[in-house]
């Protein structure tokens, strides 16, 4: 794997056939937490995409229940309270928002699920391509895995989540039934790392293009022509 | 964010907020996560909220350092739009009266 960089106006990573397989089954296993269908299988029961929430089926959003809050931490973490102390604006809020919110981040990972599974736009078959415009959902998606990651490695704090990097030296225990949790744990973090590391290659180019831009307009500031050649201006 | 061992379960004590201005009846909080990239939050308080980097940068450590920040005050139902952007970009936020 290699990190985002800036090639022409978009970004682009270098991320393995090995590499896709293991992002895009994390990429499925939130859709499906979600409520989604998972894209890695077919189709299946209609009943299963009748809990798909969708913006564009032609009926309007005039939810009068209120959805309960979710049971499973890590879907809680994707759709936090938005309120601790009163249940009331949580339930409101959740009433009015959680919809819209799911079927944003069932969205983008549908997206970066299909970026991952079918390549195509960069020069090389491993190439990771996101336009600019695109990098937001982009990086919002990889946000939404690593929260269930970390929520699934018992990552709460900022010491855990310094802490759980240590797993990955440590040697294999001896006792085999020790041995399955040490390796599914020590593949989730390295997962999580991996993404961490993905993610964060991008908002640096994020944050650069968004001063860039911001240069750029302070340097040309609406106006008369000529006045944005002034010098030091910027 | 990665570096301070904060607890990130939102804190108990929230005491009244001074920069909310005179008449704004709710704040957004953004809590600090374990997860959250420093430079993603950075990214979301500017890119969301149109502040200058520096700004961004002191609202984002003090996130990470004081383990929550206001990050807007006003009406219930504008603190609801900002709150649920943070969701959206998956920082964890919540609304509340000021001065609770």
């Amino acid at each position: 794997m290699h990190g985002f960089r800036a090639r022409q106006g978009r970004f682009v990573a270098r991320v393995d056939e090995g590499e896709r397989a293991v992002v895009a089954s994390v990429v499925a296993d939130v859709l499906e937490l979600l409520g989604a269908p998972r894209p890695d299988e077919e189709p299946a029961a209609a009943d299963r995409v009748a809990d798909v929430p969708t913006r564009d089926g032609g009926l309007p959003h005039l939810r009068s229940d209120t959805p309960a809050a979710p049971d499973d931490p890590a879907v809680r973490r994707l759709l936090p309270d938005a309120s601790r102390d009163d249940p009331a604006v949580a339930a409101e809020f959740r009433r009015l928002t959680e919809d819209d919110l799911r079927a944003q981040k069932v969205d983008r990972l549908e997206k970066l699920w299909h970026a991952l599974t079918a390549p195509g736009g960069g020069r090389r078959r491993d190439e990771l391509v996101v336009r600019a415009q695109d990098a937001p959902a982009v990086a919002g998606a990889l946000t939404d895995l690593r929260l269930v990651l970390a929520e699934r490695l018992g990552v709460h704090t900022d010491a855990e989540a310094d802490a759980m990097y240590a797993v990955l030296g440590e040697p294999s225990p001896g006792v085999p039934a020790a041995r399955g949790d040490h390796e599914t744990r020590r593949y989730l973090v390295s997962v999580y790392g991996a993404l961490t590391w993905l993610q964060e290659s991008l908002v640096v180019l994020m944050l650069a293009d968004a001063r860039q831009a911001r240069r750029t307009h302070d340097d040309h500031p609406p106006g008369p022509p000529g006045t944005g050649d002034v010098p030091g201006s910027g | 964010m990665v570096g301070v061992p904060v607890q990130t379960t939102p804190d108990e004590r929230v005491e009244a907020v001074e920069e909310t201005a005179l008449g704004d009846p709710w704040v957004t909080i953004v809590w600090n996560d374990p997860v959250n990239l420093m430079s993603y939050v950075t990214y979301v308080f500017e890119s969301y909220f149109g502040h200058p980097h520096a700004t961004a940068e002191k609202l984002m450590r003090q996130v990470h350092e004081e383990g929550r920040a206001v990050v807007s005050t006003g009406v219930l139902e504008s603190m609801e739009v900002d709150v649920q952007a943070m969701h959206g970009f998956g920082l964890w936020a919540t609304l509340q009266r000021s001065g609770q």
